[in-house]
């Protein structure tokens, strides 16, 4: 396709390239869900997010606007996918200068722009959410079990860990995590603008089906071992000073907390439906029976 | 007097650390388990605040926010728990559950603010048109708004968290306060099944 360059519109559309509104872009997109509403969902972090590269691309206030305007439609990603979106639309913003009022290539872009915004959230809600958010907080279990606390699962565990240890746990997980949020964004608004214009641009950035397969097993076996380490944690706290019936009654409690989970999940009822039983059973026991003090664990 | 400072300075931190939940960044700053020692620190108990933080972060991974989803806050969850138990006077185990509850009913709060935002989109489009658009402003606004009433929140729930602990001491609800203390040793088991079962389905979906 030709495309004619209009001096009026164009202030040099390779200057886009250049480190600062990208680098202003990257920075911006961290407010991708700032001003999130329902009529157009993440709308206004995006708009604010491309202004400079818009700013750099449309020398005329006419042509800015109106691209503004363009950016202010319905939009809705994953927050630390917004790069390759954003990448893309940079580029098909600078190809559009070059060919002012093709009314095709504005619709195509704007097509573009949604099948890119599905296409990664998708991805992103399974990698982020599904599955290292909450590796992050196994992290933080994790560093809090090594480190001798156990009063998450102990709560009545008086034990006082060092703030070292107390924020630590959760720090990892943050850096782990953090990692990967910021890399992802910059790393896709580079993929996004190399390859900007294609309705499958930057997909294939990563081996997505691989990552997101082995995170989900990095999880499974973190889960496991933390559920194996805190059975083996609860029979030998109990062991010295319990008897082996009071420490069976234990381990069954623990058990039919666990079916009740499972159970719960297999109706596609919430954690809080298991909550709500556990809750109403222990008002119950205590309102009826009233057996006094009854800490289970320690 | 200190300690309502103490609960006013957290409330202010807690709704400043919520920015980071939806709006801005995303890091995970606003994530309980790393809100309930630091506000247990704040208040003078951050062993508590840490059980409290990550309990909450256990319970509040089965809910995912994708799309219009607004899920229950577990920053604010985190945040009434903590200040229930240290600023309230409750018991450790009856704070959680009332800051879980809290947790749950801000989601409507947030509803309620991402309507409001979508009144400006006529606005925004206009200025646009013409111009004059400060969209720096309106987000500026919209981060303002959210943390002022999530600070809000928190310090409200706080109190009436406050007269709960007064009436039930009062009232002699010590058999509630024992039972609460049971199942909140269950929500460990709780927490972690829900994320054994989460990967497992992950890991064995065919």
């Amino acid at each position: 396709m030709s495309i004619e360059l209009n001096k009026d519109q164009v202030n040099d559309p390779g200057l886009a390239t250049s480190r600062l509104p990208l680098t202003a872009v990257f920075f911006r997109s961290f407010l991708i869900q700032a001003g999130w509403n329902y009529e157009r969902l993440q709308n206004l972090g995006f708009a604010f997010a491309i202004t400079p590269a818009l700013r750099r691309i449309y020398a005329s206030n006419k042509a800015f606007n109106a691209a503004v305007l363009r950016h202010l439609g319905l939009f809705n990603t994953q927050p630390y996918m917004v790069g390759f979106v954003l990448g893309n639309i940079i580029k098909m913003e600078e190809d559009l200068a070059r060919a002012p009022g093709n009314a095709e290539f504005e619709k195509k872009l704007i097509g573009v722009k949604q099948a890119l915004s599905s296409g990664f959230a998708s991805i992103g809600d399974r990698v982020f959410w599904g599955r290292l958010k909450p590796i992050t907080t196994q992290l933080c279990i994790a560093v809090w079990f090594l480190a001798g606390f156990y009063g998450w699962l102990f709560t009545g565990d008086g034990y006082r860990p060092s703030a070292l240890v107390l924020f630590g746990g959760p720090l990892a997980g943050i850096a782990v995590y953090g990692f990967f949020a910021v890399y992802l964004r910059w790393i896709g608004l580079k993929k996004g603008y190399a390859c900007g214009g294609i309705a499958n641009c930057g997909l294939d950035a990563m081996r997505w089906p691989e990552l997101i397969r082995r995170l989900s097993v990095t999880g499974f076996v973190f889960s496991l071992s933390i559920v194996l380490g805190a059975f083996g944690l609860l029979i030998a706290h109990n062991l010295p000073g319990e008897s082996k019936g009071s420490l069976a009654m234990k381990l069954t409690l623990v058990l039919c907390v666990m079916a009740l989970q499972r159970v719960t999940r297999k109706f596609g009822r919430s954690i809080f439906f298991a909550m709500g039983i556990i809750v109403a059973v222990s008002v119950a026991v205590f309102t009826v029976f009233n057996p006094g003090k009854f800490n289970i664990y320690l | 007097m200190i300690i309502v400072l103490k609960a006013l300075i957290s409330s202010l931190f807690a709704g400043l650390l919520q920015l980071d939940n939806v709006q801005a960044g995303q890091f995970l700053i606003s994530r309980p388990a790393l809100v309930g020692p630091a506000l247990g620190w704040l208040n003078g108990c951050p062993a508590e605040g840490a059980k409290i933080g990550l309990l909450t972060e256990l319970i509040y991974l089965d809910f995912i926010p994708v799309g219009g989803v607004v899920p229950p806050c577990g920053l604010v969850a985190a945040a009434v728990g903590v200040l229930g138990f240290a600023f309230g006077g409750l018991p450790e185990s009856t704070a959680f559950f009332f800051g879980i509850l809290a947790g749950f009913l801000y989601a409507n709060l947030e509803y309620r603010l991402r309507v409001l935002r979508s009144s400006w989109i006529s606005g925004i489009e206009a200025q646009a048109k013409d111009g004059t658009l400060r969209l720096e402003r309106r987000l500026a606004g919209s981060l303002l708004i959210e943390s002022a009433m999530t600070g809000f929140y928190i310090f409200i729930f706080s109190w009436l968290l406050a007269l709960v602990s007064g009436f039930g001491f009062c009232a002699g609800f010590g058999a509630l306060f024992r039972a609460s203390d049971l199942a909140y040793s269950l929500m460990p088991w709780l927490g972690l099944s829900g994320l054994y079962f989460r990967f497992s389905t992950q890991v064995y979906k065919k």
